[in-house]
């Protein structure tokens, strides 16, 4: 059966979900509405209840649209392979890992029981940690008795490194940072375990993903957390497309922002050219994974590929929309506002700085 | 089974969950009243307290042994605060167990390093650098002997690189990399500590004496093992006399933690409004008045209890009470894997424990194979648990249904056949598989109709599948082709055709009922007329074709029987070649082959049987088991 047999019903799923999809004049007319017609218009009923806090609405808030993304992400994965389905379910496995994260900082912080749970996403349950594991973990009284529980499972050398990490330093960064790496080189190993023809707009997918995430990621270590390039290096996940791993071994050693940007290879030194700050870099490669992640869904025909693509522009737009409701709920500034969501472009003294 | 619905003053709760679950017969309803003032959650902090206070206790349990399930002397109320005072003592107790757990993992770590040394003095052999040198710093470069996880090799090696350093493998064992990193001495030193910590890099100390005796080194970490080996035990020891005075305590705590229980368990169905709490259930018919009087003699306060019949709408919510007979729960734990039965449905374990039984004695039919499983299962009713019986009946089956055929381990002339050997009529033993499939089929109809009529679906019960009208056409149908059967036995030599033989009543009912389910599916389709004549078509068909290859699968009843024998018949055809000694091997080994093999097989075919043939018909299997409020353990 070819390609687009086996993928009719899922392809057909992607495009009338896609059609869902925010284009720029919509989220420049959203930015303008008032906050009961975004409520009404997108469901968040939790946004009007004047009786809960701010914070307690805009978590609300995130946790209603992250159940939108999620239950889209339960319905696409349905008519998938198995193969199909483990890729496109770890993706959205990310949640439980700021779930586990939300964890550690709270156990690391002393922070009580009901405080770290109100933190907690709501996931699915094929994508939740594993029962018995989120509540030994949550149950644990101390950081140290939760990173022996956690030594006890599947993240059982990330844990020991964050044991001895702690014992040390009681520095979360480094146990977080692992997290995240290996999150992202397990899903890699995932698109490479591909076949034709899903392989090459998942590379290109997946591949900008991951370039727009290690760019990032080095500017930060670098020039806001002063790492060595050594240490940088260590927590990038080289790419499979243009950061590959050399290039990312010479771009870390690099002393200054502007000498990494002019040493990007191409398109992203076009893209990125003359730009002042972390947050510019953001929003144009996340301007350029975007592309990318339309280009997959509107032109290619691997289903699997082109579910993920839709996704990972579902979550933009929802966050995007997250952004949009907490700022009115915090009553920020709307030029604030559209900063956030990328309507104009940064001017606060913070950003102004080479490493903001 | 009746909906209860209960209305008890708040402080109340803890002793009407404690009298609930004595009498084992209440079924929580988790649904919300109808009154909106009833919003209350009133158990919601208890359950917290309990969740935590249990969460410690089993994290206690897993260095101090508690019993999981003790006697409960006395049932007592367990209030808010005694609650909370044990869960305080709990975290207390469990901070200092916790430390001796801390204590135990760094002992743990410290064993694996020194084994992790054994393997790496065993391999320093093949390393090829002056030892010596790696020992200390020179002045001009940096070494660093370790392990590092596999994982982390690769990111490593690219990180310490930038640096200016280079990693030498040397050794992979488990999940670990033996490394060696070399590089300049000076000022990259700190950043390199930073990867290497990052990298969960692990350094093994490079022993002094490693160039002069191996051997020497070798019997220190021996000893050095010895020596955690002690301090292991010494530290169980003291953990053992520490936690000595808490086991009482820690009993208590259990027993306590287990009369908290059913109010935890009861919280879900619990709303309150100011002092008053409301709880709802299902209670079996015949205990609503014990349970009842139970309530009038526990509870202090006044309390209100209502007592009704499911509505029809609550025909899906309703628990069905699980079979309770001894002999009879094994073919219910066959029952439940295809579902539960529906309040009001027949259950089907007792029909389909008489029918496997007989099918399976029927198609495996032998004194001696069938004496094994009886005998196999009783000696091994320890390991099989609940389901011994299950083996037991069936080879007492086997058993019985040897003794009508007349065949011991396959031998049919030992004893002579209380009726007949199965290979001696075939075309009988047929006959005979299809009436009973007949009859199989009509009993499932019977019992999918009387299903519908108890739930008062009456178009479903008339029309529906294998409703009275499809019942109508398949014993028409069997009664036209027993007609045709038996039309050239009672005149022999005339030749009469299919049509006449089949008698005019039969078709008649044939023809009526296969066009009284074509209208009633005509009247419910909501298509064009082109496909609901197609559709009506494809249904007609499938009923006939449904009912007569349905009846025909019970032709492997008789096939089985018959396959018994003929393997039987194969064995002593093979024995027969062999010497004296090759005799009684193959005959022992094709008894083997025949029970396992063959028993597994027909042990398939009956369950095929019984869930296609039989469940299919008249078993919905959608509802949900009773599962009453009761203490963790069954006595009190």
């Amino acid at each position: 059966m070819t390609i687009i047999a086996d993928h009719a019903y899922l392809n057909t799923r992607v495009s009338v979900m896609a059609t869902q999809l925010l284009e720029p004049t919509e989220i420049a007319a959203l930015a303008h509405l008032p906050l009961p017609t975004l409520a009404e218009r997108f469901g968040l009923t939790a946004i009007l209840d004047a009786q809960q806090s701010t914070r307690a609405r805009s978590r609300a808030v995130e946790q209603s649209l992250i159940q939108v993304l999620l239950s889209e992400l339960l319905i696409l994965v349905r008519p998938m392979n198995t193969a199909e389905r483990a890729l496109v379910l770890d993706w959205g496995r990310k949640y439980a890992l700021f779930n586990l994260k939300t964890l550690i900082r709270g156990k690391l912080y002393d922070l009580d029981q009901k405080e770290i749970h109100d933190n907690l996403y709501e996931l699915p349950e094929y994508m939740r940690l594993s029962e018995d594991m989120h509540t030994d973990l949550f149950r644990a009284e101390n950081v140290l008795e939760l990173l022996r529980q956690l030594e006890a499972g599947a993240h059982r050398t990330l844990a020991r490194q964050a044991r001895e990490v702690y014992e040390q330093q009681r520095e979360p960064f480094a146990l977080e940072a692992a997290i995240d790496q290996r999150y992202y080189a397990a899903l890699q190993r995932h698109v490479m375990a591909f076949g034709d023809p899903d392989l090459a707009p998942l590379k290109r997918l997946v591949g900008a993903e991951l370039d727009r995430i290690n760019l990032l990621w080095l500017l930060r270590f670098r020039f806001s957390y002063q790492l060595s390039a050594s240490e940088t290096f260590y927590h990038l996940v080289p790419s499979m497309r243009l950061l590959t791993r050399d290039r990312l071994l010479n771009l870390a050693n690099i002393e200054t922002f502007e000498g990494i940007l002019a040493t990007l290879p191409a398109p992203l030194d076009r893209l990125l050219a003359g730009s002042k700050n972390i947050v510019e870099i953001q929003k144009r490669i996340g301007a350029y994974a975007a592309h990318e992640a339309h280009w997959v869904l509107h032109r290619t025909r691997s289903g699997v590929a082109r579910a993920l693509a839709y996704l990972m522009l579902r979550e933009r737009d929802l966050l995007l929309l997250f952004a949009l409701a907490q700022g009115q709920i915090l009553n920020l500034p709307s030029a604030a506002i559209e900063i956030a969501v990328e309507l104009a472009e940064p001017g606060c003294p913070w950003a102004g700085g080479r490493a903001a | 089974m009746k909906h209860v619905r209960l209305l008890v003053l708040t402080e109340d709760l803890p002793q009407a969950s404690l009298a609930l679950a004595d009498m084992e017969s209440f079924h929580p309803d988790t649904r919300p009243p109808t009154e909106a003032r009833l919003a209350g959650l009133p158990g919601r902090e208890y359950r917290e307290v309990f969740a935590q206070a249990n969460a410690r206790l089993e994290k206690i349990g897993k260095l101090i042994p508690v019993p999981a399930t003790p006697e409960i002397e006395q049932v007592r109320v367990v209030d808010f605060a005694e609650l909370q005072t044990l869960n305080e003592w709990l975290g207390k107790v469990w901070n200092e167990t916790s430390s001796y757990e801390e204590d135990l993992r760094r002992l743990d770590d410290e064993e694996r390093l020194v084994k992790d040394q054994q393997a790496a003095l065993a391999n320093f052999a093949h390393l090829n650098i002056d030892l010596g040198m790696l020992r200390s710093k020179t002045r001009f470069l940096d070494f660093y002997v370790g392990l590092v996880p596999r994982e982390n090799l690769r990111q490593l090696e690219g990180a310490i690189g930038l640096a200016g350093y280079i990693l030498h493998l040397y050794m992979q064992q488990g999940e670990n990399a033996h490394v060696v990193i070399v590089g300049p001495a000076g000022t990259k030193e700190s950043q390199l500590s930073a990867v290497l910590d990052a990298a969960g890099f692990q350094n093994l100390p490079i022993p002094q004496e490693l160039d002069r005796n191996p051997a020497e080194l070798q019997r220190d970490l021996d000893a050095q093992r010895r020596s955690i080996d002690t301090q292991r035990k010494t530290l169980l020891e003291t953990l053992e006399r520490w936690s000595d005075p808490f086991a009482g305590p820690l009993l208590e705590a259990r027993r306590t933690l287990m009369l908290a229980e059913p109010l935890v368990s009861l919280d879900p169905s619990i709303r309150s409004a100011g002092a008053l709490a409301y709880l709802a259930g299902w209670v079996p018919a015949r205990s609503a008045e014990r349970l009842e009087a139970r309530l009038r003699e526990s509870l202090n306060h006044p309390f209100e209890m209502s007592v009704r019949n499911p509505t029809a709408d609550e025909r899906a919510l309703v628990p069905t009470v699980p079979v309770k007979s001894r002999l009879l729960a094994p073919f219910a734990m066959l029952v439940k894997q295809y579902g539960v039965p529906e309040y009001g449905e027949v259950d089907p374990t007792p029909l389909f424990a008489v029918t496997f039984i007989l099918m399976f004695g029927s198609m495996f039919g032998d004194i001696g194979q069938g004496a094994v499983i009886a005998l196999a299962a009783w000696l091994l009713r320890k390991k099989l648990g609940g389901f011994w019986p299950f083996g037991l009946m069936a080879g007492l089956s086997s058993m019985f249904f040897g003794v009508l055929f007349g065949s011991i381990f396959g031998k049919e002339h030992l004893l002579p056949a209380l009726w007949m050997s199965p290979l001696s009529d075939p075309l009988l033993m047929m006959r005979i598989a299809l009436g009973w499939g007949v009859v199989f089929l009509t009993i499932a109809c019977l019992l999918a109709i009387y299903n519908r009529l108890v739930i008062r679906n009456w178009s479903g019960a008339v029309f529906g599948h294998h409703g009275v009208v499809n019942l109508i056409f398949y014993l028409a149908l069997i009664g036209g082709a027993v007609n045709i059967a038996t039309a050239g036995e009672s005149t022999a030599g005339v030749q009469a055709s299919a049509a006449d033989t089949f008698g005019t009543i039969p078709l008649l009912l044939v023809i009526g009922s296969l066009a009284a389910l074509a209208w009633h599916s005509w009247q419910h389709q909501q298509a064009p007329i082109s496909e609901k004549i197609l559709v009506v078509v494809i249904e007609t068909l499938e009923t006939v074709i449904g009912y007569v290859s349905n009846t025909l699968s019970f032709l492997r009843v008789a096939a089985f029987s018959l396959n018994h024998v003929a393997l039987s018949i194969a064995i002593f055809t093979l024995a027969g070649m062999m010497g004296a000694f090759g005799h009684v091997v193959t005959l022992i080994l094709g008894n083997i082959f025949v029970i396992v093999l063959e028993g597994g097989i027909v042990m398939i075919q009956v369950m095929r049987l019984q869930y296609f043939e039989g469940f299919s018909r008249y078993f919905s299997g959608n509802g949900h088991e009773f599962a009453p409020l009761k203490f963790r353990r069954g006595s009190v």
